[in-house]
């Protein structure tokens, strides 16, 4: 059952955008979701397909990975297109057939807004697909630095979110476990009256908070034998490194945001 | 660094991942009812055993896990906002019960911790629910022009989020009827 849940969709590779320190990435896909919104004709829109496509080459990622993590929104892409096409009344008719008009501002802005998406999708994609979660707290944590001057926890939040990375895929083989351990006892949490499914989820339950209770008090132990004190002054085993290629890649998110601004004027 | 606050930091990341992995496992428990998951159930369990605070961040820490790795829809900056970070942190506020859900604990009066727990864990999941019926008016605002969508996004939203937050209710209750000592952090 668990071995169907893919976890995470980082896929290793030694691409010009894998090797992209996460806070150049992090810095760009943030860029990129706000200057997609600057786009408002066939040139602009154009400009962000073409862009998205070189992203694309870049990560070497295969086509089939990109088209898999867009099948689940594929359906409200295709309502928002046809919501569009259906609904606006402006510019020449294209095409009526008894109750359906199809307008040609319609089908543009149709067009429009399914591009943006695609985009906007492809791009973040592509950033989780290049990116291991991990090295993304990492980088998260760098850049929401100044956030401490206001009293944020920004080192605690990283630090809770690197062990809950550690303990997903352990915490998945325990529930495995757990609920083959209890169906072996009977407990049948597939099918039967509903009353009696979710009273078979509380034996589930109890055994693995309890071994977690257990595991959080083992490693805060564990923390502070060996000296945990807090962020202050604390050095890291993996070290963030920026090079040459990540000032590149913020240049090009600066470029293109000019790039569309010029087009959305003078085209 | 105080030893209860450290633990308490390692217990809200471990649940944040229990958290995460129930959200997954919800579609093999309950085929019919798409994401009916128990990922509030962590977060109201935080929310009561160490305080609003705790519920809060447990919330906010699997919003995060769903951005980063388990491919959330974040199609407008303002929507992935409401959708993942608010609305799961938002589930947290059921520990505003945590004071009333203690005492009873403490006197032993079981019908009273769970009135508690009815009543804080209905305000984390109505929240909830909230959350992301205003996500779903956000984008279709910003995707589709003009069109009336509030009650879309009212009964799409209310389809699986009523019948969570009445699971996360009795589940959330059963436990603590037959597990009272996980409300205390000191065992």
């Amino acid at each position: 059952m668990m071995d169907k849940l893919i976890f995470g969709r980082f896929i290793p590779g030694d691409s010009f955008v894998h090797r992209l320190d996460p806070r150049a990435k992090l810095i760009f896909v943030f860029a990129f979701i706000f200057i997609v919104f600057i786009a408002n004709n066939t040139a602009t829109y154009a400009a962000l397909l073409i862009f998205t496509i070189l992203i694309i080459l870049l990560s070497r990622i295969k086509l089939y990975f990109l088209i898999n993590g867009l099948k689940p929104i594929l359906i409200l892409m295709a309502f928002t297109f046809f919501l569009h096409i259906f609904f606006t009344k402006e510019g020449d008719i294209l095409y009526h057939w008894k109750f359906i008009t199809i307008y040609e501002e319609g089908l543009r802005q149709g067009i429009f807004i399914s591009v943006r998406f695609l985009v906007l999708v492809f791009v973040t994609t592509v950033l989780t697909l290049t990116t291991s979660p991990i090295s993304i707290t990492d980088g998260m944590e760098v850049l929401l630095n100044p956030l401490k001057k206001l009293k944020l926890p920004i080192h605690e939040l990283a630090l809770m979110m690197s062990i809950s990375l550690r303990f997903i895929p352990t915490l998945m083989d325990e529930t495995d476990k757990i609920m083959k351990a209890q169906t072996a006892r009977g407990s049948d949490l597939t099918s039967g009256p509903i009353k009696e499914r979710i009273k078979a989820v509380v034996p589930l339950l109890v055994p693995l908070f309890v071994s977690a209770f257990k595991r959080a008090e083992d490693l805060a132990t564990a923390m502070e034998v060996r000296g945990y004190r807090g962020g202050e002054g604390r050095t890291r085993y993996r070290q963030l490194k920026w090079h040459v290629r990540d000032t590149i890649a913020v240049l090009s998110i600066v470029v293109m945001g000019a790039v569309l601004i010029y087009l959305r004027k003078y085209s | 660094m105080n030893k209860k606050r450290l633990l308490m930091m390692i217990e809200i990341a471990i649940f944040a991942a229990i958290g995460f992995v129930l959200d997954k496992l919800s579609f093999s428990l309950w085929p019919q009812g798409g994401s009916i998951s128990l990922v509030m159930v962590p977060i109201v369990l935080m929310a009561f055993r160490w305080g609003t605070m705790a519920g809060l961040v447990t919330g906010l820490l699997i919003g995060g896990l769903q951005v980063l790795i388990g491919g959330a829809y974040v199609l407008t900056p303002l929507q992935g906002f409401i959708d993942y970070f608010f609305a799961f942190t938002a589930v947290g506020l059921a520990g505003v019960m945590r004071g009333m859900m203690i005492a009873a604990n403490r006197r032993g009066q079981t019908g009273k911790m769970i009135v508690a727990i009815t009543i804080g864990t209905f305000i984390g999941g109505l929240l909830k629910y909230a959350a992301h019926t205003l996500a779903g008016i956000v984008f279709f605002a910003e995707y589709a022009g003009k069109q009336n969508v509030y009650w879309y996004s009212i009964v799409y939203n209310g389809s699986y989020m009523i019948p969570a937050i009445i699971l996360t209710i009795i589940v959330v209750a059963l436990l603590f009827k037959s597990a009272p000592r996980i409300a205390n952090p000191k065992n």
